[in-house]
């Protein structure tokens, strides 16, 4: 098995190849956060809050100074007189965001909810030294539920929202009022969701290296957006005046001119998607607190007058499925302590930390109505959806988004004449809510659910209910009732029929037969989705208009001197094996092996910028396409100047294994070093593209059917899975070991999201999964083999790749509460909620008593 | 408060002179620089620390580096031979075990004590020994097929007379 040095006529895209990051990784040679050690690094540890709610009354932190190996405390409003504090960003109609700083100076609003940082000469002396600080609280009543977020005798989270509403925003599509008056039946039901979270195996991490020289900070950080990371510290980490700021800028002349090219550069790039935006969403902002107009011009002055920007360093990053996505306030208060002191500083999170508020999801109520004739024909589906976003939005992507994104995708692969949603936001005592894996999966989770209860009414098999509402390839090209347009990658349907071959249903209702005869509970569920990925060109403005500005991925292929290969990507791996995949793809376009290519990442000094970095199923059709395109630009490059040195025509030129030669005349040829002397030696460019890319133009859809098969063990309610199979089709694949293995380990996420995890908070706000002995991250016992098929629909066009990271935890909530519902059904069981612990298989099951 | 004692890791003897409240993994982090052990939860539920202590599978965050005075402690750096990596991360990366790799060092490790304890195990018995360990990105599947490569290679190199776990 050495397939990084088979030779490249062969093709390494559609090949498992062996992993080019292995070989650091599996010696324990890689370089995560927490193994950047600068020298004279002081350790931080953060005082967080005891309670869910209080205003601070006073702080006292003198013993703490006093401590022979502390250097130095901060406490929130030291800290917060130094920073600008987090903007709202993406302003969306009729959403209110809060500005907050990065400690909390006045108020508490979640346990863990930072006050005060120590630094000292270890991590054991911070810890120590936190015992020393005494903060005198008075407690408030805590909001610690959706139900308490909407009463109207909450007391407030955040003081000029309404109540603890942040979003309230409905959206309808065809004419709902007569669809739903003159459907046959209407079928309703309430589902909950539990909050979950992340969970990456590293948690989250920041070193800031200050230079004694220059005071340039190099930030090495486990982040997914490393240039994010990069502006927000410029712009909060450091209070400017206005007028400081405008002088500075007013009199650096290169500062003034960099700006402007920037800015031409960024309005080419972006400026029909910022067209798109309207001012409504500033507008909802302004209504509810104007303090922006204050805080925004000294943010973004002091932008415009900053010489120098930090730069962030991301290496080996263990895992993040969205949660290293914000900006933390933790990054900002120590990139702010670390100029302060002009010391280099060391943040590493630990669990407990991590479980509180290094990322929750999840946590929504949606009420679901169809609207469906007799003969199994969709009319129309209403949703009322309520998201418990937590105390704090996270930064630069809040949880309204998500709500967003729901809304455009909640129709799935289906056909509606009618489509209405109502989507709130509320505010509560809790961590914050991040993007997780599929962020919006819960519409993937209400609808596959609400379709299998109406099949039920109606004496369908949940497959037939589906297959007749669903878009085929005849329909196409067709748009879904909310907007994106659909073509033939939109192929669920497809993965569905497939899905019926692989498991034999009527053998199953057979088997179910007998084993019930026998006392054992076997269920079968369904649960068929599609996801942009990327998506069509109106996919993001759909969500949200403008929202199309996060749609480019830049790469920049350069050949050296020496003739090696250097591909820089705006991209941020952390664990989906870029460095293989990109290199397929490149080896293929340059006619070199995959050994040949180098993957620089995460420094921002030397990658092109990107506003998100990885998320989203990005990696593989925008990242790779922008990969692709700056490689074929190069190879064109090369081979131009190659037809000059061996005196022949540039289309006779072909290039394999590295050696680029007069087609027919390999014997000839000359390699990458050679073509690279002769150009600079002539005093041209080095050969050297860069490309951004935002999709082919059209589809861009990635399906799936996953089906799932159930144990129910009514002794114990433990919940087995003897047969998992997810039909996928992402299109054509770069590797096909690469996406089983993304497949799996989102459907792993989805069998932990159904059996095990709960971040559940008691009626005072208190998170009572704060280990992992509480919060139970499914092991080696627990996850079932899961057999992937593959289906590769192709579209026309080039860069046909289709992302694929999110859907196999989109897929397995909806298949596993299926599967869990069938089995129960001699108990008339309704699965309302996500969460199925083994009581509540109980309790369905009528075992065990509810109270 | 400081204790001196000699810490053996990987065949090499290091005086290690610490606050003896501190970790087996810290210092091991710290003192000796070999960041391959990994601290994902810090309260022994995870096993991403996991090393080996006189070749059985400890957590080295539970675990004070006091007490491994007069053991051989091996870590993830004390796997492969030079150049050529250990059976166990050869299997690891022919079946494609690891994404994030944050938790590799904890599951090969284990790997490595349990293939010496019983050469030959089951697919549910490598499931059962190696439930002490967390991975959050592939599933386990892909895990598994690397034991199993690597019981392969194992029983190739010792039927010829190699292998070292």
């Amino acid at each position: 098995m050495n397939e990084r040095t088979q030779t490249s006529g062969l093709g390494f895209v559609g090949q498992s190849v062996t992993r080019v990051e292995d070989d650091r990784l599996l010696r324990g040679k890689g370089q995560y956060v927490a193994d950047i050690e600068p020298e004279g690094v002081l350790h931080a540890a953060f005082l967080r809050s005891p309670f869910a709610h209080a205003t601070i009354r006073s702080i006292d932190v003198t013993a703490a100074r006093r401590s022979p190996r502390v250097t130095a405390v901060f406490t929130a409003a030291e800290l917060n007189e130094l920073t600008n504090p987090f903007p709202p960003f993406l302003m969306m109609p009729g959403l209110y965001t809060p500005l907050y700083m990065c400690l909390s100076d006045k108020k508490v609003r979640h346990v863990g909810d930072p006050v005060a940082l120590v630094l000292a000469d270890s991590r054991y002396h911070a810890e120590d030294a936190l015992e020393l600080i005494e903060v005198d609280y008075e407690q408030l009543a805590p909001v610690a539920s959706i139900a308490d977020a909407l009463s109207v005798n909450a007391e407030q989270v955040w003081e000029r929202a309404d109540g603890n509403v942040l979003l309230d925003k409905s959206d309808a599509y065809g004419d709902v009022e007569s669809v739903f008056a003159s459907a046959d039946r209407i079928v309703t039901e309430r589902f909950s969701c539990q909050r979950q979270s992340n969970q990456p195996m590293e948690t989250r991490g920041s070193v800031i290296e200050v230079d004694p020289e220059t005071g340039h900070l190099t930030i090495h950080n486990a982040t997914q957006s490393s240039h994010m990371l990069r502006w927000l510290t410029a712009a909060l980490a450091k209070k400017e005046s206005v007028r400081s700021s405008l002088k500075n800028f007013a009199t650096n002349k290169d500062r003034r001119d960099s700006f402007i090219v920037a800015a031409k550069e960024f309005m080419a790039q972006n400026g029909e998607s910022m067209q798109n935006q309207d001012n409504a969403g500033p507008k909802s902002q302004l209504r509810k607190d104007r303090s922006m107009l204050r805080h925004l011009p000294r943010t973004l002055f002091g932008l415009l007058g900053k010489d120098d920007y930090p730069t962030v360093m991301a290496r080996d990053i263990g895992g993040g499925f969205g949660a290293k996505g914000p900006v933390a306030r933790e990054d900002i208060a120590l990139a702010a302590a670390a100029i302060d002191l002009g010391r280099s500083v060391k943040w590493i999170e630990d669990r407990v930390e991590n479980l509180s508020d290094g990322g929750h999801a999840r946590e929504e109520d949606l009420t679901v109505s169809l609207a469906l004739d007799n003969d199994g024909t969709f009319r129309g589906l209403k949703v009322d959806l309520v998201l418990d976003q937590g105390a704090y939005p996270a930064f630069p992507i809040g949880a309204s988004m998500a709500t967003q994104i729901m809304r455009v995708m909640f129709p799935g692969a289906y056909k509606f004449d009618a489509f209405h949603l109502r989507a709130r936001t509320v505010a509560t005592n809790k961590g914050k809510y991040v993007a997780y894996r599929g962020p919006w999966a819960n519409e993937t989770w209400a609808r596959e659910r609400i379709i299998d209860v109406a099949a039920k009414a109606l004496g369908y098999t949940p497959t037939d209910l589906r297959l007749k509402n669903m878009f085929s390839d005849q329909d196409m090209p067709a748009a879904m009732i909310t907007g994106p347009a659909l073509d033939e990658t939109m192929s669920t349907k497809k993965t569905l029929e497939h899905a019926m071959q692989v498991v034999d249903i009527d053998e199953f209702r057979d088997e179910q037969e007998t084993a019930r005869a026998e006392g054992r509970y076997l269920g079968l569920g369904f649960a068929c989705y599609h996801e942009a990925a990327p998506g069509p060109p109106d996919y993001f403005d759909s969500i949200s208009p403008g929202a199309g500005t996060l749609g480019t991925e830049y790469a920049r292929t350069t050949i050296e001197r020496d003739g090696s290969i250097v591909v820089y990507t705006s991209q941020m791996p952390h664990g989906q094996s870029h460095e293989t995949t990109y290199a397929q793809i490149v080896a293929d376009e340059l006619g070199v092996g995959i050994a040949d290519v180098k993957l620089v990442y995460g420094n921002t000094d030397r990658t092109p910028f990107s506003v998100m970095g990885t998320g989203g199923s990005r990696g593989g059709p925008l990242g790779g396409g922008s990969v692709k395109y700056s490689s074929r630009e190069v190879r064109q490059q090369v081979i131009d100047a190659a037809a000059e040195l061996l005196e022949a025509s540039a289309d006779d030129i072909d290039i394999m294994d590295g050696n680029i030669h007069v087609s027919g005349v390999p014997a000839r040829g000359v390699s990458f070093a050679d073509v690279a002397a002769t150009v600079i030696s002539e005093g041209d460019q080095p050969f050297d593209a860069t490309f951004g890319y935002t999709g082919k133009g059209d589809g861009g859809w990635s399906c799936a059917t996953h089906a799932c098969i159930v144990e129910v063990d009514l002794e114990t309610g433990r919940v087995d899975i003897p047969r998992y199979v997810v039909v996928e089709d992402c299109g054509p694949i770069i590797n096909p070991a690469i996406v089983n293995g993304q497949v799996r380990g989102g459907v792993a996420q989805g069998v932990g999201a159904v059996l095990y995890e709960s971040s559940v908070y008691d009626t005072e706000a208190n998170l009572q999964a704060t280990t992992y002995m509480d919060y139970l991250i499914p092991t080696a016992m627990e996850i079932p083999y899961v057999e992937v098929h593959h289906l590769e629909t192709l579209s026309p066009g080039e860069n046909d790749f289709r992302g694929v990271g999110e859907g196999g935890m989109i897929g397995a909530p909806p298949a596993i509460t299926n599967a869990i519902e069938d089995a129960l059904g001699p108990f008339g069981a309704r699965v309302t909620d996500q969460y199925l612990p083994p009581t509540k298989i109980l309790e369905m099951a009528g075992i065990i008593d509810p109270d | 408060m400081t204790v001196s004692f000699t810490l053996n890791v990987n065949g090499a003897a290091t005086e290690v002179s610490t606050e003896p409240r501190r970790t087996l993994s810290d210092v091991i982090r710290e003192d000796l620089g070999l960041t391959g052990t990994h601290l994902g939860c810090e309260h022994g539920v995870c096993g991403a620390c996991t090393v080996l202590l006189d070749g059985a599978p400890v957590r080295s965050c539970l675990t004070l580096a006091v007490q491994a005075d007069g053991h051989e402690i091996t870590t993830v750096e004390g796997l492969a031979n030079g150049d050529e990596l250990h059976p166990v991360q050869q299997a690891m990366h022919e079946a494609h075990g690891f994404q994030c790799a944050f938790c590799s060092p904890g599951f090969m490790l284990s790997t490595v004590a349990l293939l010496a304890e019983n050469p030959n195990p089951s697919r549910h018995e490598i499931r059962e020994e190696l439930s002490g360990n967390l991975c959050r990105c592939t599933g386990y599947h892909t895990i598994l097929d690397g034991v199993e490569v690597a019981i392969r290679a194992l029983a190739s190199d010792g039927a010829s007379g190699g292998g070292d776990a």
